[in-house]
């Protein structure tokens, strides 16, 4: 094996260097890895993000909750005017996509690579199938004249909804980006960090959904 | 080394930034209790009334954002060290920070432009404060670009030269600010431009931001140090 010839010119950055265009192999890691007792899914990082973008959610339900307090009478005939099949049937979207990563996730540490790149294929219509029926919602409440500024329910209607879509569609990206590592065969061993970190993320998006259906489109028009 | 020593003040800029800033608005009253979308002409009218108290707590306030701009130059040190030979990323991290910097800074300009000359129209001082509230607060776009690269850099290092955790916090704090312009839609309420998930909640993670990234950076540059020392007496052993 030949190495690289690499001119060293200490006056400049690193990526200033003229090497032969061969890029040099990284370093060992700098921190050790540590021994761990039981298997966090994903990285502990990851659970970081996962929590405080849970809590956010949480925080913007509980205001919700407390708006709804001071006009019951009015958050609930706002939520009598949601299509409530249609959050229901989305629930079920999300719950079946979340059981079809749970799959993929086994057929990849499995190595069956058809199977699980099959699975994600179908967890990703299931979320193209969510956002084509809240399209749908969004476009009757528009028309029947409710629009975020027409009364608080409304406003949390839509900014609850949007910044789940807004999840829905980041998952996809990364669905997508889990579907590309199976194309090409990505061992599980080299790739269970990403793999684990995606189903978690589409996890917790499936979990907000949940929470959003059961405050906004049912305890409110209870 | 000299080096050390500019990079660890750099990254002490961080924090140094959130403290500079609060000391500037509480002086200037933006803190605790900042002007709304839903305040009277009266209250904004006298607000910018005590105009050297506010010009004095707004000066220091901008002098403390400015800060920022050190912590973004540490940043984007270690990011070249994470991506090697292009570094794109750290290219795009300095031009969104700098970018993000300069649209904190010119809000708060314009607020002690205000102040200069408090005894003008009513009307004229109210539309001058709604657009130095909404250059505020609403552009987000830059800094979410910054979160984003930063994460993905740090993410994407096999050195682990930052640790990784420090990569999620910068998403989260990026999802934190896409309800901000919201603020253009409405006057009162959690999603006005002083409710909780505007102001206070970008207030809140911006400061995560500084803060972490300040001290997380300076841990780095002390554990480098140190490997530099061992790497000299590895050496002349």
């Amino acid at each position: 094996m030949t190495h690289p010839q690499v001119r060293v010119d200490p006056d400049l950055p690193e990526f200033l260097w003229d090497s032969d265009g061969v890029e040099a192999a990284p370093p060992p890691a700098r921190r050790p890895a540590k021994a761990r007792d039981g298997h966090t899914p994903g990285e502990a990082g990851l659970w970081i993000f996962i929590l405080g973008d849970m809590t956010l959610f949480a925080a913007i339900l509980i205001v919700f909750l407390w708006e709804r307090r001071s006009d019951p009478v009015v958050f609930e005939e706002s939520a009598h005017q949601l299509i409530q099949p249609i959050g229901a049937a989305n629930t079920l979207v999300l719950v079946l996509s979340s059981y079809l990563v749970v799959r993929a996730v086994v057929a990849h540490r499995a190595g069956r690579y058809p199977r699980a790149r099959r699975l994600v294929a179908a967890a990703v219509s299931c979320a193209a199938v969510f956002a084509g029926l809240k399209a749908f919602e969004y476009y009757s409440a528009i028309s029947s004249g409710h629009t975020p500024s027409s009364g608080t329910f409304f406003t949390f209607y839509f900014v609850l909804t949007g910044l789940h879509l807004l999840h829905v569609i980041v998952g996809t990206a990364l669905l997508l980006v889990w579907q590309a590592m199976l194309k090409r065969r990505r061992s599980w061993t080299g790739s269970q960090k990403v793999a684990e970190g995606i189903a978690s993320y589409w996890h917790m998006v499936d979990l907000l959904w949940v929470a959003i259906f059961t405050l906004v489109y049912l305890v409110s028009a209870e | 080394m000299l080096t050390n020593r500019i990079l660890v003040l750099c990254a002490w800029a961080g924090p140094a930034t959130v403290v500079v800033a609060m000391i500037g608005w509480l002086i200037a009253g933006v803190l605790p209790v900042p002007l709304g979308s839903e305040s009277s002409v009266e209250a904004v009218v006298s607000f910018y009334s005590h105009d050297t108290r506010v010009i004095a707590g707004l000066v220091i306030s901008t002098i403390g954002v400015s800060l920022v701009f050190p912590l973004i130059a540490v940043i984007a040190v270690f990011m070249v060290r994470m991506e090697g030979r292009t570094p794109i990323l750290a290219f795009l991290q300095l031009i969104t920070g700098a970018a993000t910097g300069v649209c904190l800074l010119l809000p708060l300009l314009l607020m002690t432009t205000i102040a200069f000359r408090p005894d003008r129209s009513p009307e004229l001082t109210m539309t001058l404060n709604d657009i130095a509230w909404l250059l505020f607060i609403t552009p987000i776009a830059p800094f979410i670009i910054q979160n984003v690269a930063i994460g993905v850099a740090i993410l994407n290092d096999k050195r682990q030269t930052l640790p990784r955790w420090v990569g999620y916090v910068n998403f989260w704090i990026a999802f934190s600010f896409i309800p901000d312009p919201l603020a253009f839609f409405f006057h009162s309420g959690p999603f006005a431009w002083r409710g909780i998930f505007i102001f206070w909640l970008a207030l809140t993670t911006y400061s995560v931001f500084l803060v972490v990234m300040g001290l997380t950076l300076r841990k780095a540059i002390r554990e480098s140090a140190d490997l530099d020392v061992s790497a000299v007496a590895a050496a002349a052993a």
